[in-house]
């Protein structure tokens, strides 16, 4: 899996890469028209949340899905960026538009810091260095109730106070805007998946996770450009923080920061085809649902199902489709694309 | 804090850490031949359990008994996801650099699918031994000690003992490590390196079989009892250095120490992040461990 | 093991198909009125999510075989369970899917306050009402919602009872601590609880010598109970769910730790049932605990409808009714009086019916309130816990007075463990 994105500068390859960007404009634009047909708020609440995790899932494939890092630690940037938005909403009276910026950039600075020391170390040694930040995170601010008379409220969370219908507080009495402002996150984050696959910085990343040692004889300065992808993951994981503090208007530790929404993450991109522009969101659009369906089918009659079928999906991945689920599509599509192309 | 309750932490530290380690030492081992962190260790130490409780609860078996059922048990499962699982990956990668991370996602799925089955097949509820209150809990100068801690603390010491004399002077043993230093010397010179792989997870599993049996007369069992423990090895190993038996050891009484006084300063919150710090200055700055080899 | 819980699921679908078929020639007449309840089914507090599903399946299973909803031609209840898997996202999904796609009239849950919280704000904005059952946290009546009711305590309250016991039992012996302990999870519930006791403790002229936050799931106790013995407390108060509490009072025993004033548990891991069916009796004699319901009521009641929903649980639990499952049990009775008052299943007369409430007798009463009345902002003020102590292997109740069975003395101080 340490080479799936190597770099495929066969004609076809350069003619799907144009494909690719029809494919991302045709699915951004089909998905803009949804809220016209689905007026259901239920069905409509379920796909803001697939759109929530691809976000989620692509923002970690910035910098894991390229450099071939494996974080299980990304919820700590997800909650930071939620926990400095509403705190600077409820203390400061500071927009949310405004104040997740600055829960971004708290976690393009976290993610530096973190970064430097622990880019080297590999495989499971990142893993489990990127666990121990996280929990260490969570750990504090769970057991933390005021730091330095910013009132963190500990294990209880933090409620954002009701302000009806304001744009300017994020808050909207329907679905329908909150649709239309995570399929914007989404859309802006896969174009920068996709702008950063072509540009400097992609290259050396990919270069980077084939052959560090080479890169680095080659000039290109490994902790510089992981350092920077991490920073921009770290920011856009934040912003989705964000955006689940103001859709849900209530975020825990426990949840906003917790492995288990770290290791959604990273199995969504995972499945769906980490380094990939369209494979987080693939992966999200097929998980999601499934962990639904088994809720709702057995309505807890068959506790962990859903975990169940994750975990056999992550094993079947690894093992017979280590590009991901978007492979098998991919192939399909260049068949068809070489086909027209003769 | 006085002489006393010094010595109480450190004793309690010292047989807490030993189980620790003793818990730890199946995952150092598979890490030092397979090169695979089983993200699924806790796992199996919950399975265990459960096995050794129902061992208890349908026949009435003594804990300590169940052994001779949970280790042949786990060592069977173990082998086979070795066999079924893990294998296809390594005789994939085979040709190439082996990548650890695949093999870390692959047991991290069969975490997922092992706890969360635990929890389809026995439900949330706790479920805790009752019956093993004959070893009663001894007092050297006030100082009380639990018999059934202290059987688990030894236990841990004559386990990493006998795997380490094992893997000297046993043919498998040696076998086993000529695999762990160099595996296609070792499959050129005729050892069954997808054998020796599958004997060696077998083995990691098993030895959590028996701590299994050890704890469970003192351990509440859950679905989720696997994850406490699971994470509390990677701590333990990673400072022992992976890889390392004694390692394992010496890196569980150095967590069971570290927690037990820290705790009579500050409360077990800041201990245990105290002890999550601690881990990552070793793996940032001493990456082999205490007892590792750079 | 596996075919046995398979098994037993298997049967429970077999019923339910034989109990619908059996309602089928009853109540074709009306349609059944959907009650959606919401609960953590997996997760970190599953255990307790099914006591409650257990309480409330019996609850309507009972209304449903007395005749279902007589003033909407004998309607049956039709009880919808969701899973929120312990975590607020998921719980307000599925609080989304019940209303909208089950379109059910009323909801309850969530036990989780960090479920409850914000899911009960989706049924304030889509107008259903939510009867909320086990979640504490203060805020939840204290946002002016039309919608949302609960029966059971507040934090507040919780904390208050435990210092309440340990006054009167002052009051009727002259004795009392003068120090405490506090070890409680360091999760929102046991954090919460402990801020409150605190509070209530200081203005009561109790000395708080220890503050101890315990992370979830230990694996030993040791360190802790190291800690309260340097600290020498007169009292310890807990707040720890099963596992831990599970491993605590073991641990406690096998240290013979004395406390002269014994240990105070506001419930957790002491209110469940499976907490008792793992420890000898040696280990909870004489300690307290506070719990959502009156753990000896099936003595003090001559109620069959009780007495028939405690055998129900026995044959699906294995175990008698517990705080949780009562609680569940009650919250059905509660929606099913205010169904019967509205005499429609809309979910605006269903709410005036709710806010209208006032139940003095009946099953609804199960956790031992003396009357079930909601303030302007939705909380039951008549709402109490109820406190026992362990004593001879079972918990007889002795805190309010008024619940006290007239043979039941507690033992105050508690006797060291060398005299036990």
């Amino acid at each position: 899996m340490n080479r799936f994105a190597a770099l495929d500068k066969t004609p076809q390859a350069r003619g799907l890469r144009l494909t690719q960007t029809h494919v991302l404009l045709v699915i951004v634009a089909g998905l803009a028209f949804v809220p016209l047909v689905v007026t259901d708020s239920f069905t409509l609440h379920s796909i803001i949340m697939i759109l929530f995790f691809a976000y989620m899932a692509t923002s970690w494939n910035l910098v894991c899905g390229y450099v071939g890092q494996l974080s299980l630690g990304h919820a700590m940037f997800n909650g930071v960026g939620g926990y400095v938005s509403v705190l600077m909403f409820t203390q400061l009276g500071l927009s949310p538009w405004l104040g997740m910026l600055f829960g971004g950039l708290l976690a393009m600075v976290l993610a530096v810091l973190i970064g430097l020391p622990t880019f080297r170390l590999k495989g499971p040694y990142f893993t489990l260095t990127m666990i121990a930040f996280a929990e260490i995170v969570r750990i504090w601010v769970e057991n933390t109730n005021d730091f330095a008379g910013i009132p963190l409220k500990g294990a209880e969370g933090l409620i954002v106070p009701n302000r009806g219908d304001d744009f300017w507080a994020f808050q909207f009495s329907g679905k329908v805007p909150y649709y239309y402002i995570i399929l914007t996150f989404l859309a802006l984050a896969l174009a920068a998946t996709a702008w950063m696959e072509r540009s400097k910085l992609g290259f050396c990343l990919k270069a980077i996770r084939g052959d560090r040692d080479a890169a680095e004889a080659l000039g290109v300065n490994p902790t510089r450009y992981t350092s920077i992808a991490f920073a921009l993951s770290a920011f856009m994981t934040a912003i989705g923080g964000s955006f689940y503090a103001q859709f849900f208007r209530y975020i825990n530790p426990e949840r906003s920061m917790g492995l288990e929404l770290s290791i959604d993450m990273a199995v969504m991109a995972i499945i769906g085809g980490q380094g990939t522009v369209l494979g987080p969101l693939l992966g999200a659009a097929i998980l999601t649902p499934i962990a639904e369906l088994a809720r709702g089918a057995f309505g807890g009659g068959l506790l962990g199902l859903h975990l169940v079928v994750y975990g056999f999906a992550l094993m079947a991945c690894v093992l017979y489709f280590p590009k991901g689920a978007i492979d098998p599509l991919r192939k399909i599509f260049r068949k068809i694309a070489g086909g027209g192309a003769k | 804090m006085d002489a006393f309750i010094l010595s109480y932490a450190v004793v309690n530290g010292l047989l807490q850490g030993a189980i620790y380690g003793g818990v730890a030492l199946g995952l150092s081992l598979i890490f030092g031949v397979l090169r695979v962190v089983n993200f699924a260790h806790g796992s199996f130490l919950m399975l265990s359990l459960y096995i050794s409780f129902w061992c208890w609860s349908l026949f009435g078996m003594d804990p300590y008994l169940s052994a001779l059922i949970t280790v042949p048990v786990m060592f069977a499962l173990g082998y086979m996801v070795q066999s079924v699982v893990i294998a296809p990956l390594i005789r994939r990668e085979s040709a190439m650099v082996v990548e650890p991370l695949s093999a870390l996602l692959l047991t991290a799925g069969v975490f997922l699918v092992m706890d969360n089955m635990a929890l389809m097949a026995f439900g949330p509820d706790v479920r805790a031994l009752q019956g093993a209150y004959y070893i009663p809990t001894i007092f050297i100068g006030g100082i009380p000690i639990s018999g059934q801690r202290l059987i688990g603390a030894l236990a841990a010491f004559v386990v990493a003992l006998g795997i380490s004399y094992w893997l000297r002077h046993s043919d498998m043993g040696r076998a086993i490590r000529a695999t762990a230093q160099n595996r296609d010397a070792a499959s050129m010179s005729g050892i069954n390196v997808p054998a020796v792989y599958a004997v060696t997870f077998g083995i990691g599993c098993s030895i959590l079989g028996l701590f299994g049996a050890l704890i469970s007369p003192f351990l509440p069992i859950s679905p989720s009892i696997g994850l406490a423990f699971g994470i509390k090895s990677f701590v333990v190993v990673v400072l022992g250095g992976l890889g390392s038996i004694s390692g394992a050891i010496v890196g569980g009484i150095v967590i069971g120490v570290f927690e037990a006084v820290a705790s009579q300063f500050v409360t077990a919150t800041s201990a245990s992040i105290g002890s999550l710090v601690l881990f990552i200055l070793i793996l940032v700055f001493r990456p082999q461990g205490i007892m590792g080899r750079a | 093991m596996l075919s046995g819980n398979l098994g037993r699921a298997l049967q429970r679908v077999l019923l339910a198909g034989a109990a619908m078929a059996a309602l089928g020639s009853v109540a074709q007449a009306a349609d059944a009125v959907k009650v959606g309840c919401v609960l953590p089914l997996s997760g970190g507090s599953a255990a307790v999510g099914n006591q409650t599903r257990v309480g409330a399946e019996i609850a309507a299973r009972l209304i449903n075989e007395a005749g279902g909803i007589k003033s909407l031609d004998g309607a049956p209840l039709e009880v919808l369970f969701a899973d929120s898997q312990s975590k607020p996202d998921v719980g307000v999904t599925e609080t989304e899917r019940v209303i909208s796609r089950e379109n059910v009239s009323v909801l309850c849950g969530a036990f989780n306050s960090a479920v409850t919280f914000p899911a009960t704000e989706v049924a304030e904005r889509m107008k259903t009402p939510w009867v909320v059952v086990g979640s504490v946290k203060d805020e939840i009546t204290e946002r002016d919602f039309k919608y949302v009711f609960r029966i059971n305590n507040k934090a507040t309250y919780d904390a208050r009872e435990q210092i309440d016991a340990i006054d009167l039992l002052k009051e009727e012996t002259g004795e009392a601590p003068k120090t405490i302990a506090m070890l409680y999870e360091g999760s929102d519930w046991g954090r919460s609880h402990a801020a409150n006791v605190k509070k209530i403790a200081a203005e009561r002229g109790y000395e708080i010598v220890l503050d101890e936050a315990a992370p979830p799931n230990q694996t030993d106790f040791g360190n802790q109970l190291l800690k309260i013995r340097a600290a020498r407390p007169d009292a310890v108060i807990v707040a720890l769910y099963t596992p831990d509490h599970l491993l605590f009072t073991r641990q406690m025993m096998e240290q013979r730790l004395d406390l002269p004033f014994g240990v105070h548990s506001v419930g957790g891991g002491m209110e469940d049932p499976s907490f008792y069916k793992a420890l000898p009796a040696e280990a909870v004699s004489y300690a307290f605990v506070q719990e959502d319901w009156q753990i000896d009521k099936l003595k003090v009641t001559d109620d069959p409808v009780i007495q028939a929903a405690n055998d129900a649980s026995v044959e699906a639990l294995g175990y008698g009714l517990s705080a949780y499952s009562a609680q569940g049990f009650s919250a059905m009775y509660v929606i099913a009086d205010a169904l019967e008052r509205a005499g429609s299943a809309d979910r605006e007369k269903l709410r005036e019916a709710l806010v209208a409430t006032d139940l003095q007798e009946g099953p609804a009463l199960i956790t031992g309130y003396q009357r079930i009345k909601f303030d302007e902002q939705g909380q039951n003020t008549f709402a109490h816990g109820v406190i026992s102590q362990n004593l001879d292997g079972e918990r007889k109740t002795i805190w309010p007075k008024a619940n006290r069975a007239s043979d039941t003395a507690p033992v105050w101080p508690v006797p060291a463990w060398s005299e036990r």
